[in-house]
């Protein structure tokens, strides 16, 4: 894998770690590169941007609770690790948790063989993304009428590895980008003020061949924006792309189809009714390049895949090792890392929790986008939300309209801005929601990070306008 | 672990090394400590913050800037970093000096906190968690309660090659507790969250009747009416007007969108753009505001900056670079969210002052609207001026009075248009600096705060 290794530091730790079983470590060691731009200029170069660190997890029973204590550091010294663990001890002595023991997962099994490794990134990341942004630009080159106006390209190379005192010793290699643009159109004879079509992706690698078609597209969102205006109040028909999806499924199905929302009482039971016969959502933690696909969890458990929504009935939950223990269920690989705030994107700096991975709606035979429009008839296509914001207990999103189109007798019509466009995601059997409005799901799933969806038509949502 | 203290010494030797190449050579080394506790009804979980530390160097190549981060504040990992960094003054292509003015600064700065979290040790503030969840219990149709307190201290150590040095510790304590109702099936729920610079005394009491009120709170929404849609008269409570602040004069101000063009706000400096009743500011100095800092990550100290001053558009927040390019003076706005992260122009404290009228008075003014509360959310557009507010619940205004209690919203209209529609401001004093994390683009979050006083204009909103 073109030298992509997993790093060995959970492994040192664990061999100078002072504790009884049962216990967990996590190392990271990641590198990042940067190239910030100011229009079609470099900015700042930022890299290498080095942390090495890692996680120790101790759980210490205590009659029928378990106290979990958790430490991460980036000191690996004999006495920082003696430090750390001393910490973890002290915090599981308080903490409690409504299980009588932990199912770490072993080193036997086999991991999931799933493509998350830029090879090329990994080999020459500062030549790689440079020759990425060069390739970024020449897409621009010969516009009058389209410019970058800033942007960014961030590579994140990191190892992990894994060890527990069940005997587990694993490790993995990632990639990670993150391509920040705004484009901005201007000119023309119209004297309207210029536009921007502002573009933030996730992906696990970088791919410059697409770049000439995905700014072609950049540019006429960026210039149909100065046109736009703000669509129609009332409920219709909404047409959704995975790129908007993908800012709306994670946060609600994460915070509502796990252990911890079971445990606490607002999970939905596993065969009631949340969706039309339409919805069918996978949690696939081996989708090849899913932002949240790995070989292992962040137990050292080997990922899978497991159906969450099964023709709109809940099809399963997902499960850690701890979660699992607490509801005598058997995990399902679904223990994930990380957290919003100050070192959020490391993993090692986290406890784990049972999450999403990589999300699959599964495609159906709603036909391509032409033919998804068809079916909305008249309605709106959003191309780009401001923010969702799903809030994951209650289920709700909405968000301002970035860009969008009007749907007219089944064909693509002029664009829309401004305005919202909001609803709930799943609902009990009866009540209007995203899920349960599915009218139609395209035939061709696109990846958007952490979702993979065909485009679908949802009516009705509820549109604020004009 | 060594103290940033017991490192400064490898940390300015490497900064004085690499001043020996580049023009302008400064560092921000980074440590911190803190505790968390989360309790509900099922589980107690402590977290203790990573112990990292870390430091970032920056250096003027003569054409532009390279930074070079590591986790490590001595070592062949620092000589590396700095190595890399020598390798691209050598390579950088360029003569022209660094942009703007080097801060000569020195100072020490730290909290000092009146009730510190952390002297109630572990068991203090699981119990203060768990007598606040229990009372929150108590309220009927209550399944749940999430209750979180927290307190970290950070450590900073700004040096940089013209012999500033500054050296601070911001300690932040927050408080926020979440009350999960549940009716056939359907959850819904309000939050009480409060947080600033300093201990306990920053948070209002966890005591019975606010938790409580803050379960009842969680309860009512089961019952809220669906939101209106289309666009109207909308009267922000005060939360929701500081996020109004900071998404639509907060970051139309950061003065980097200035240089990049980016800013439908750039052509306007100087103009009138709202009523004379509207003033809004950035101000890192608030005693106790969650986005408060000492010094900034350029070495400037914190300040008050007028964005807006009864209606003119006055003032940008700007870094030493967007101010030499603009002919401005910096702000101390210059922030990292840590040691990994890049620095640019952000805001601190944001928030509406207060203008002339009673909440009473511009609730009788509404013939038919919704007052807008409990801001939780917003998104700004820098180039289009367009801006987006959420917000978890409101009431319906008709005919002057307050009727039904709606659900959650999003608002959403053009800046200018918003302004031009304000009809007036409330008075009295600027409440509680409400605590928030703010990223630039979706990532570099760190502590902004957001305040104000109540606002009535006019804008879109539909359900969220």
């Amino acid at each position: 894998m073109s030298g992509a290794t997993g790093s060995d530091v959970a492994f040192r730790v664990a061999e100078q770690l002072r504790a009884p079983a049962p216990w967990e470590v996590i190392g990271e060691r990641t590198r990042k590169f940067e190239l910030h731009l100011q229009g079609t200029e470099i900015e700042l170069e930022r890299g290498p941007i080095a942390i090495e660190g890692y996680g120790i997890r101790l759980f210490r029973p205590r009659g029928n609770v378990l106290g979990t204590g958790f430490q991460a550091s980036s000191d690996l010294s004999a006495e920082g690790i003696s430090t750390a663990t001393s910490v973890a001890e002290t915090i599981a002595r308080h903490a409690e948790f409504p299980a009588k023991s932990v199912d770490l997962p072993g080193g036997q099994a086999r991991p999931s063989d799933v493509a998350i490794v830029d090879r090329s990134l990994w080999a020459d990341p500062t030549r790689v993304v440079r020759e990425y942004v060069d390739a970024l630009l020449a897409a621009f080159h010969g516009r009058s009428n389209a410019v970058p106006s800033f942007g960014s390209v961030k590579a994140t190379l990191s190892e992990y590895s894994l060890a527990n005192s069940s005997g587990l010793k694993v490790q993995f290699p990632s990639t990670h980008v993150e391509l920040e643009v705004a484009v901005k159109a201007f000119g023309g004879p119209e004297g309207a003020p210029p536009g921007e079509y502002w573009v933030t992706e996730g992906s696990r690698r970088l791919e410059p061949k697409k770049l000439p078609g995905d700014v072609e597209a950049w540019c006429r969102y960026a210039a149909d924006v100065r046109r736009a205006v703000a669509p129609p109040t009332g409920e219709q028909a909404v047409v959704l792309p995975s790129e908007v999806l993908a800012g709306i499924l994670p946060s609600v199905l994460g915070g509502r189809f796990t252990g911890a929302a079971r445990l606490r009482h607002i999970a939905p039971e596993v065969g009631s009714v949340v969706g039309g016969e339409l919805a069918t959502v996978r949690d696939e933690g081996d989708y090849a390049w899913g932002s949240g696909s790995a070989p292992f969890d962040d137990e050292g458990a080997p990922r899978g895949r497991h159906p969450l929504i099964e023709k709109g009935t809940v099809a399963g939950l997902l499960y850690d090792s701890l979660y699992a223990s607490a509801l005598s269920e058997r995990s399902t690989a679904s223990a994930v890392r990380s957290a919003a705030g100050p070192s959020g994107e490391f993993r090692f700096a986290h406890p784990p929790g049972p999450g999403v991975t990589t999300l699959v709606v599964a495609p159906s035979n709603g036909g391509s986008d032409q033919e998804l429009y068809e079916t909305a008839g008249d309605g709106i296509l959003v191309t780009q939300l401001g923010w969702a914001y799903p809030d994951p207990i209650s289920g709700t999103f909405g968000g301002e309209i970035r860009i969008g189109y009007r749907i007219r007798g089944g064909k693509v019509a002029e664009p829309v801005r401004g305005g919202t466009v909001g609803g709930t995601v799943l609902a009990p059997k009866g009540a209007p929601s995203l899920l349960a409005n599915l009218e139609a799901v395209g035939s061709t799933a696109t990846l958007s990070g952490h979702v993979a969806t065909p485009m679908v038509v949802v009516r009705p949502l509820s549109v604020a306008g004009a | 672990m060594a103290s940033l203290e017991e490192r400064e010494g490898d940390v300015a030797g490497a900064v004085r090394r690499l001043a020996r190449t580049a023009a302008f050579a400064e560092a921000m080394a980074e440590a911190g400590s803190g505790e968390t506790v989360r309790l509900d009804t099922k589980s107690t979980s402590l977290s203790a913050r990573p112990r990292l530390q870390g430091v970032v160097f920056r250096v003027w190549t003569g054409k532009r800037w390279a930074e070079a981060s590591t986790s490590h504040l001595a070592g062949p990992e620092l000589s590396a970093a700095v190595e890399h960094l020598e390798g691209e003054v050598a390579h950088g292509g360029g003569t022209a000096p660094p942009p703007g003015l080097s801060t000569t600064t020195k100072g020490s700065w730290a909290t000092h906190p009146k009730r510190p979290l952390h002297d109630l040790g572990s068991d203090g503030t699981i119990a203060l968690a768990k007598e606040a969840r229990d009372w929150a219990k108590a309220v009927p149709d209550i399944v749940e309660v999430q209750v979180r307190l927290s307190w970290e201290e950070e450590e900073r150590l700004y040096l940089n090659s013209a012999g500033a040095r500054c050296h601070e510790r911001t300690l932040r304590t927050h408080a926020a507790v979440v009350p999960i109702a549940m009716e056939n099936g359907n959850p819904a729920f309000d939050y009480w969250s409060h947080g600033g610079v300093g201990g306990l005394e920053t948070v209002p009491p966890l005591d019975e009747p606010a938790m409580r009120q803050a379960a009842e709170n969680s309860r009512a929404l089961l019952h809220a009416k669906a939101p209106p849609s289309g666009e109207m008269e909308v009267l922000l409570d005060d939360t929701v007007a500081g996020l109004f602040a900071h998404e639509s004069f907060g970051h139309g101000t950061e003065a980097d969108q200035f240089v990049r063009d980016r800013s439908y706000l750039k052509p306007l400096l100087g103009s009138t753009v709202g009523p004379e009743f509207l003033s809004i500011a950035d101000d890192g100095t608030v005693p106790g505001g969650w986005g408060s800092i000492y010094c900034d990550d350029e070495g400037h100290p914190g300040q008050k900056t007028m964005l807006v001053d009864h209606g003119r558009f006055v003032g940008a927040l700007h870094d030493r670079e967007t101010a030499s390019l603009l002919g401005a003076k910096a702000t101390g706005s210059t922030r990292r969210s840590d040691f990994l992260s890049r620095a640019f122009v952000r805001m601190t404290n944001t928030y509406v002052e207060p203008g002339d009228r009673s909440v009473e008075e511009l609730i009788a003014d509404v013939q038919d609207g919704v007052l807008l509360e409990h801001g939780t959310s917003g998104i700004e557009d820098p180039l289009g001026g367009q801006m987006q507010l959420k917000v978890r619940k409101g009431h319906r205004i008709e005919h002057g009075r307050l009727t039904d209690l709606v659900g959650g919203m999003a608002l959403s209209g053009k800046v200018l248009d918003f302004l031009r529609s304000t009809r007036g401001v409330a008075k009295g004093k600027v409440g509680a600096i409400d605590p928030g994390f703010c990223g630039k683009g979706h990532g570099d979050y760190l502590h902004v705060g957001t305040g104000g006083v109540h606002l009535l204009s006019r804008a879109i909103v539909g359900l969220a």
